[in-house]
């Protein structure tokens, strides 16, 4: 059940950096995503919207194979990044996580210092050569994920101190420390209170510089006020795709428009 | 009379309490159930209550005391007429306990005075020819002071018991009095059960500490007994054990460094198998096994742990000793003399152990929050790189919990030393030398029939504390860790 | 840590999903190495678990298999009279036996010499069992009568092949190569076979000179009073501890206190509680030694920490809202506890009980120091002797089999273990069954 503005795009393109072709999601036997096509453009801020359960984290987690952790959890379709497909055999979810990089709900830094949560990525990747390199490349991340000012006079103290608004920054820089193409965020605001949630919006935007960020959320105004395409799942179906302001201003689908009402949800 | 009659009557006098209460209250109540402020049978179990505790508590009291009061007694008696030493009379107390037994078998020997009134040697002999063919033997000839001392100790035993039946039952029947006089239809018959009940528990409960306090007092006292006999610094630091077995008090070495180092040997051996294996284990039921085979492995694991020591002692003695000597013994390599050594009972503890570790290794995973894992694949890391990077470092110090909680178990554990590790106190550096331990000591120090004077005994006791404080000291800073660990993830 | 990745590696990342480069494939193999760690440490720890089943099985099974020889054999009056006038009585029996014996074999046309020293090396002690069945069969005198003969143990572990021919040396008086020779035709011409060990089953100990009488029977019988006593001791008042802690205890000190020691308790060495049993029951009150009532108060001990922390979780586990509903009907609290919480956790309190009277079953430590290690070579003749008189259990006996030097009491330790193994696996079996049978999901 697919009625989205761009059903009719069946070439794979280039220009588009994430493609999704007829996935479908199976938990057990339950049928979490139902066939959903759809096309996320590069440097573009696409938010993730719909009721609880109707998808969208599930759908999100497929975009980095996150559901390969989940025994039950069944994928099919296709889904490509930068036109290859993701599931394909030959391709190792570790080297793909390491460019679709992800922020969790709940913020989730490791029992390790600030720093050791940053450099965690760059190392294991393979990616600094030597203590100075790993340094700067701690200190750009922290810097992109704005919160260098508030912890650079304690690198070592354990990330689990921070704050929760600054545990979420600080896990997006983990995220970003890795130098990711992509960046998904699943509900990143949903733990913290209205001064973090305005920092961390304030974030996403600046990351659009650099990367393509999906972000799922439960609030549609941080929907209207991050993002330049909305996406709206109902009951594992994507129902409508569009720009943020055609899908706020006028939805072409009736359960669009009762959500965003506020009679569905 | 017997205490099994004893316990009847009191019984008896319970059940016919129960039926007075009931029927008293109900009367006051003129037959009217609604107007009683309790059932019933509150009003019967409060009689009870009055019949039963009180002469119950009194009549256990009086058998906790009865017999070391007697014998305070007797032996007074004892060494009044033979003036000997404190270690003497506790030898000849067992041969009157023992003569005090016979003398009930042999039917109408309580007598005996009439029987054998001249105490001549023969009369004496003979006594004791009867008393052996009873199965009664007695550690030293019977003398006459024994004799008496034995009829002593009946005498005062049938007085003790007969006045215990009879203050029992007073008290017994007093209590019930007490009882059925205040049932009446305003008597808050159920609260008082309840507060009875809740005192039932209480003392349940409190068994815990009673058993605690049993422990150490047991091991106080006749270690400090030890410690008068035998200088503690020659314990403590003394680097020979050699306990004489012929003669008493004579020059045994009774150092406590041969047998802790054995200990510690074998524990060590021991964790160096079971910590790799089970923690692996751990780490890969966990984390990598597929249901399937973790409903398959996890309880084959189990079975492991539900496996008596014997088990494994017998194991050790007759199966991995054996193969051991195979590989590296006199026909290969030469570095073994014997199945029984170190390494044998090191090994087989530590497959005892496997289990124990991984499941608290298993646990103390789980416990890692799963959003920790999810954060470092999303970041890209294999699993092998979470585990490493991420999880065993969150999980070390309920890691470390458990194998000090593990290195507890293996200090205590005694049927594998004794059957595999050898009976030699030595300090060497060689697994494959048959050492012992502080455990297999205190089995073969204890087995048989000990008097509790010599130092050769009580030291068993003095090793039963270090062995007592040494688990203590472990189990509490492991379950503290472990606590400590648990309160951070939750 | 630095880290040492190669400078070709860089930069990262690839522009391909599908490419691999140096660094990737190294992380490739590493994963898979640690996947093959957990993996080997699995087997290796389920492979000893079969190396400890496969040596208790192929060890154990001959204990339950004896080799006995059938013979018919005429005792008259006159030759019963004779023996029993004898000052050694069963010898005179034996004697009577092995000529009769030795007539039958030569009577049979075999090539091998056969004189009384081969039979009596041969077979076990058969006086004794002469006598005590003529003594109470006077009326088979003179009658042929059937007996099987247990053969004397090392001929019984040549046919389970614990005994090789090659280590028989020429002087061994208690056997010969030749002897087994004859026993292989014997065999073949039916005489000699192997049955079912019923003895070992249901019988005493027995000393070196009768090693392949020994039975476990007597110590099972120990182990049973021990568990009644334990059973009846360790319930109740586990219960009744656990009630107090989980559903009345104020948070106090003491209450703080009885945990620590609780938990403490659980984690003591065994062989502690055995110091406890001696130092307390026996030292100081005088119960009598090696008596299962002394065993059974000091496995109590041990258990109730078990049983405890077990009955506590299912406690715990009936939810809130039962207490509170018998509350809001006007119940008391002790009410509402006996006859709401406590039948609904009945289910699991059997379980632990019945995993912790397992545990017991199979502790041998403390036994060893209340002295019930001792010879038990009769039946207990009364209850109460059950209790109080000296006996063993099944782990004491088989410490004392195994401690012995005769190979043929290795073979019965061994078994011993097997019937330990089979009570205590039908103990967990019954307590899954129970737990599967009442687990209710709240």
């Amino acid at each position: 059940m697919y009625d989205a503005s761009h059903s009719d795009s069946d070439v794979v393109s280039r220009e588009y950096k994430i493609s999704a072709r007829g996935v479908d999601v199976f938990y057990g036997d339950n049928h979490a995503i139902k066939e959903v096509t759809a096309d996320f453009d590069d440097k573009t801020v696409t938010a993730f919207i719909g009721p609880s359960g109707c998808g969208k984290s599930t759908f999100l987690r497929c975009i980095n194979r996150m559901n390969d952790t989940i025994a039950s959890a069944r994928v099919m379709g296709e889904i490509l990044v930068d036109g290859e497909d993701i599931y394909d055999p030959q391709v190792d979810p570790v080297q793909l996580r390491a460019r679709v990089g992800m922020v969790f709900q709940k913020p989730n830094p490791f029992p390790k210092s600030i720093f050791d949560n940053v450099a965690y990525g760059p190392k294991i990747h393979g990616m600094a050569r030597g203590k100075a390199e790993l340094q700067d490349v701690v200190e750009s991340a922290l810097r992109r994920g704005a919160i260098w000012d508030e912890v650079k006079d304690r690198l070592d103290e354990p990330g689990t101190g921070l704050s929760g608004g600054q545990q979420q920054r600080l896990c997006i820089a983990r995220a970003v420390a890795t130098e990711p193409e992509i960046l998904l965020m699943d509900e990143p605001c949903s733990a913290l209170d209205p001064i973090a949630t305005a920092q961390i919006e304030e974030l996403i935007d600046e990351l659009r510089q650099n990367y393509s960020v999906v972000i799922v959320t439960h609030s549609m105004q941080q929907a209207a006020r991050v993002s330049q395409k909305t996406a709206f799942f109902h009951l594992g179906n994507l129902v409508e795709y569009d720009d943020t302001g055609q899908i706020f201003t006028n939805p072409k689908d009736p359960r669009t428009e009762s959500y965003i009402t506020g009679r569905i949800g | 009379m017997p205490i099994s009659w004893l316990l009847l009557t009191l019984f008896g006098l319970a059940a016919l309490g129960f039926w007075l209460g009931q029927t008293r209250a109900l009367k006051s109540a003129n037959g009217d159930r609604k107007a009683l402020h309790s059932l019933p049978s509150y009003y019967g179990g409060t009689v009870v209550i009055w019949t039963i505790l009180p002469s119950l508590t009194l009549l256990i009291a009086w058998l906790f005391i009865q017999s070391p009061v007697i014998e305070g007694f007797v032996v007074r008696s004892l060494q009044s007429e033979t003036a000997d030493g404190d270690h003497a009379s506790s030898l000849m107390m067992a041969d009157v306990r023992r003569m005090a037994a016979g003398l009930e078998i042999i039917s109408g020997a309580k007598d005996l005075e009439q029987n054998i009134i001249n105490y001549s040697d023969e009369g004496l002999k003979n006594f004791q020819d009867q008393l052996s063919a009873n199965g009664i033997a007695l550690g030293s000839d019977l003398t006459p002071e024994i004799l008496t001392a034995a009829q002593t100790y009946l005498k005062l035993s049938d007085t003790s018991s007969f006045w215990m039946n009879l203050v029992v039952c007073v008290v017994s029947i007093l209590g019930l009095a007490f009882g059925v006089f205040r049932s009446n239809k305003d008597f808050r018959a159920r609260n008082v059960v309840e507060r009875g009940i809740m005192m039932t528990l209480i003392c349940a409960a409190s068994i815990a500490i009673l058993t605690t306090a049993g422990i150490l007092l047991s091991l106080i006292f006749n270690t400090i007994e030890f410690f008068q006999l035998y200088r503690p610094i020659d314990f403590f630091f003394g680097f020979e054990w050699a306990p004489s077995f012929s003669g008493r008090g004579g020059n045994s070495l009774l150092g406590v460094i041969p047998l802790l180092w054995g200990t510690f040997y074998v524990s060590l051996i021991a964790l160096l198998v079971a910590v790799p294996i089970g923690l692996f284990s751990a780490i890969y039921l966990s984390e990598y096994a597929s249901k399937r085979v973790r409903a398959f492995a996890k309880p084959l694991l189990e079975v492991l742990a539900g496996i008596p020591t014997i088990v494994y002692g017998l194991f050790a003695l007759l199966t991995v000793g054996p193969m051991l000597m195979r590989a590296f013994g006199d026909e290969t390599i030469g570095l073994m003399s014997g199945g029984n050594a170190v390494i044998t009972a090191g090994l087989v503890m530590g497959i005892m152990l496997i289990p124990f570790v991984s499941s608290l290794s298993d646990d103390i995973i789980n416990a890692v929050p799963q959003a920790l894992r999810e954060g470092s694949y999303g970041l890209g890391a294999t699993q092998s790189e979470t585990i490493r990077q991420v999880i065993l470092p969150a999980a070390l110090p309920g890691i470390v919990g458990a194998i000090l909680l593990a290195a507890s178990r293996a200090i205590g554990e005694t049927m594998i030393v004794v059957l595999g590790a050898g009976a030699a106190a030595r300090l060497s550096l060689n697994p494959f030398d048959a050492m012992t331990t502080v455990t297999a000591k205190i089995v073969s120090q204890l087995t048989g029939d000990s008097d509790f004077s010599s130092p050769e005994v009580l030291v068993a006791f003095a090793l039963g504390t270090t062995l007592f404080l040494l688990t203590l000291a472990l189990n509490v800073l492991a379950l503290y860790i472990v606590r400590r660990y648990r309160e951070h993830y939750e | 840590m630095t880290n040492n990745g190669m400078p070709q590696d860089l930069p990262i990342p690839a522009r391909s999903l599908k490419s691999t480069n140096a660094h990737s494939r190294r992380r490739l193999r590493a994963e898979k190495c640690f996947r093959a760690l957990g993996v080997s440490a699995m087997v290796t720890a389920l492979l000893f678990l079969l190396l400890l089943v496969m040596s208790i099985v192929s060890n154990g099974l001959p204990a339950f298999k004896r080799t006995i020889m059938s013979v018919d054999f005429v005792l008259s009056q006159e030759q019963f009279e004779e023996a029993e006038a004898a000052l050694l009585k069963t010898g005179v029996y034996s004697d009577f036996f092995t000529q009769s014996l030795v007539e039958t074999i030569q009577a049979l046309d075999i090539p091998i010499e056969v004189d009384q020293g081969t039979i009596n090396r041969l077979l076990g002690k058969v006086g004794s069992i002469l006598r005590e069945h003529y003594r109470s069969n006077t009326d088979q005198l003179g009658q042929a009568v059937t007996f099987e003969i247990p053969m004397a143990s090392r001929v019984d572990r040549y046919y389970k092949g614990t005994l090789s021919r090659e280590g028989i040396s020429s002087n061994n008086r208690f056997i010969r190569a030749s002897d087994l020779d004859l026993a292989d035709t014997l065999r073949e011409a039916g005489l000699i076979r192997q049955t079912f060990n019923w003895q070992f089953l249901t019988g005493v100990d027995s000393s070196v000179d009768n090693p392949g009488g020994a039975g476990i029977g007597a110590s099972v019988l120990g182990s049973f009073f021990m568990m009644l006593v334990v059973l009846v001791l360790s319930l109740p008042i586990g219960v009744a501890a656990s009630i107090y802690l989980e559903e009345f205890a104020a948070k106090n000190w003491l209450t703080d206190f009885i945990e620590v020691n609780i938990s403490n308790l659980a984690a003591v060495p065994s062989i502690v509680f055995g110091i406890l049993g001696l130092a307390v029951f026996i030292q100081f009150m005088h119960l009598p030694q090696s008596a299962p009532l002394v065993g059974g108060l000091v496995l109590t001990l041990m258990t109730l920490p078990t049983i405890i922390i077990s009955t506590r979780a299912s406690l715990k586990a009936v939810p809130p809202s039962i207490r509170d509903a018998a509350l809001a009907v006007g119940a008391s609290k002790m009410q509402a506890v006996f006859h709401h919480v406590l039948p609904l956790a009945m289910p699991g309190i059997l379980t632990g009980t019945i995993i912790g009277l397992a545990q017991a079953l199979g502790e041998t430590a403390p036994l060893l120091l209340i002295g019930m290690v001792g010879f038990v070579a009769r039946y207990p003749d009364t209850i109460l002797a059950g209790f109080e008189g000296p006996n063993s259990a099944i782990p004491a006996q088989i410490f004392n089999w195994a401690s012995r030097s005769d190979a043929i009491f290795a073979e019965k330790a061994w078994g011993g273990i097997i019937i330990l193994l089979l009570f205590l696996m039908s103990m967990n079996i019954v307590a899954v069954l129970l737990r599967r049978r009442f687990e209710r999901r709240w």
